[in-house]
């Protein structure tokens, strides 16, 4: 019989809470801070951990509510325990080993980018290792190779900014909002990718992906076009910034794909929800013979769901943490 | 009526059980980062030493502050999780009171303090009575300066209580009327004993823990980054 799992994810600016049995999910909400955070331009940790206490109470019910599970069938509790904000992934873990301590369930405390690898096993049955996996989000870019479940190497990351970092900052050039990500996607939504040939910044290691060099050209370009008065339409130059940072990431993950042979592609993150990179991904994946596994945008996002279905493999191999387990705000995958 | 509390609001990390109105266990430790690693399995142990289950608590009480932001969410969201896993209410205490009715004094006016750092002390002033302390004036934050000059102009004989290492030296240097005294951190026993209190008057409401502050997130609006000026504006 699969697991019931309570799961919790607070490690940024949404507070989720998900209950998943085995690899199904049985509800999965969050209360996201997005619009909190929009008026200061960026995360503020104070303000994002003041949001998760507030909020963690009443999300729980309605997690066990849509889920129509008894808490009385509950068989873990699981919580992401980094990398994040230090006060507001304690939040989370904090509630949820009190959760797991009161009902003497076990407790599994799971690594955020471990949640985010994992996310392909909640929608796709034939998500299995030998994978490689793309883990895309505003404070990440790495490209992962599974080789068995639980054992991950990094085989490549950003060497600057993270790819969400990168269309936040990208974003803030265009005149767009943030956060960036999704601002570009729908301001490069008619827009021609080829209209302005942006430089892609393939560092010298094969799996490394940059974009410094990118926010520099971009600057330039809308700087000079401006001045000469020939600057092209919003669509175009988004789609264009767009086109560059997706083709850096596909190129990277595609060479990983191929030089480890494997026949499984999964991505995660929130930049994966991007529409112009999961077309790509899935157009070069699938012309190679490799099976892709992007999971729906909610599920790219931070969800609770996915540390559910990642606490599944610990709790199945009995690495549980204790009553003493805290968090690791700069934990690393691998 | 089984009793536990949740003490994180300062450098000091405590819990402690009762049963009706006798102490049955309590642990502590002083860390000021160690509120985590600290809070639930000090509970496992406490319950272990009273030898009960998890499932007989009636209430829990927790500290929701002023004090380390940090430190008080921990607290609430360690309360907040035993008690609705355990479908119990759940009652809260500011830290300066649980501080105030643990000192001793015949007369003198009770200033409780607690270091919220960044320059400022959260302050709270008591009246003993008979049987404990009636707060006289609520939670506020003061600049040191602020409570000198409060503490140099009250009639009465003052008795600081609360941690001395968040007041300078030079706060209390030559004020031969006040005095300083113990407790330095909240007691949890007088947590306990604000919590059946609560728990005896109030027929087992629950309070909505929601953390004191008494200070708005530092947050600097950056202009630029929010307004981004559009190439495309003219
Ligand atoms: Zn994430």
């Amino acid at each position: 019989m699969n697991p019931l799992i309570l799961a919790f994810e607070t490690s940024c600016d949404e507070t989720a809470v998900a209950v998943v049995r085995g690899t199904e999910v049985l509800s999965s909400v969050l209360s996201s801070q997005v619009d909190l955070h929009a008026r200061f331009g960026g995360v503020v940790p104070e303000v994002a951990a003041r949001a998760h206490v507030e909020s963690i109470r009443p999300l729980t019910h309605k997690a066990l509510v849509e889920s129509g599970v008894h808490p009385a069938d509950l068989d873990a509790v699981a919580a992401t325990n980094g990398p994040g904000l230090v006060g507001a992934l304690l939040v989370g873990h904090s509630f949820a080993k009190a959760t797991a301590w009161a009902r003497q369930l076990p407790f599994v405390g799971v690594d955020h980018m471990e949640g985010h690898l994992m996310a392909p096993r909640l929608e796709f049955e034939d998500f299995a290792p030998p994978a490689v996996v793309l883990l895309a989000s505003g404070g990440h870019s790495q490209i992962v190779h599974v080789s068995h479940w639980g054992e991950y190497r990094v085989m490549g990351e950003t060497i600057d900014d993270a790819a969400g970092e990168a269309f936040d900052k990208l974003a803030r050039l265009l005149g767009l909002g943030f956060p960036g990500g999704p601002a570009i996607d729908l301001a490069a939504e008619d827009g021609d990718p080829a209209a302005v040939a942006f430089p892609r910044a393939l560092a010298d290691r094969p799996y490394a992906v940059s974009f410094s060099g990118l926010k520099t050209s971009v600057a330039t370009f809308v700087r000079k076009a401006k001045a000469a008065g020939e600057l092209p339409p919003l669509a175009d130059v988004a789609a264009s910034v767009q086109e560059a940072i997706v083709d850096v990431l596909v190129q990277k993950t595609m060479r990983a794909v191929a030089d480890t042979g494997v026949k499984v592609l999964g991505a995660g993150g929130g930049v994966i929800a991007n529409r112009r990179l999961r077309a790509r991904l899935t157009e070069e994946a699938t012309a190679r013979g490799v099976k892709v596994c992007l999971p729906r945008p909610e599920l790219c996002t931070d969800n609770a769901a996915m540390i559910g279905v990642a606490a599944l493999l610990h709790l199945e191999r009995g690495d549980l943490s204790d009553w003493t387990a805290t968090v690791d705000p700069g934990r690393r995958l691998g | 009526m089984k009793l536990l509390a949740i003490e994180t609001a300062t450098a000091q990390s405590a819990v402690a059980l009762a049963e009706d109105r006798q102490v049955m266990a309590t642990a502590t430790r002083v860390d000021r980062t160690g509120h985590a690693g600290f809070v639930v399995s000090a509970t496992d142990f406490a319950l272990d030493q009273a030898g009960w289950f998890p499932d007989e608590l009636d209430a829990i009480v927790v500290d929701v502050g002023p004090g380390l932001f940090t430190g008080i969410r921990v607290g609430i969201a360690v309360a907040q999780g035993m008690a609705s896993a355990l479908g119990i209410p759940l009652l809260t205490a500011i830290s300066l009171d649980a501080q105030a009715l643990a000192a001793t004094t015949g007369h003198r006016h009770i200033y409780s303090v607690v270091d919220v750092r960044r320059g400022e002390l959260a302050v709270a002033t008591y009246r003993p009575v008979p049987g404990g302390v009636v707060r006289s004036s609520e939670p506020v934050l003061l600049t040191p300066d602020r409570l000198q000059q409060q503490l140099m102009s009250d009639p009465s004989d003052p008795l600081v209580v609360g941690d001395a290492a968040g007041i300078p030296e030079w706060v209390l240097r030559g004020q031969h009327r006040v005095k300083t005294g113990r407790p330095r951190y909240p007691s949890v026993r007088a947590l306990l004993e604000i919590g059946m209190s609560k728990l005896e008057r109030d027929n087992f409401h629950s309070d909505s823990a929601v953390p004191l502050y008494l200070r708005e997130p530092d947050v600097s609006l950056n202009w630029e980054k929010l307004n981004p000026e559009s190439p495309w504006s003219s």
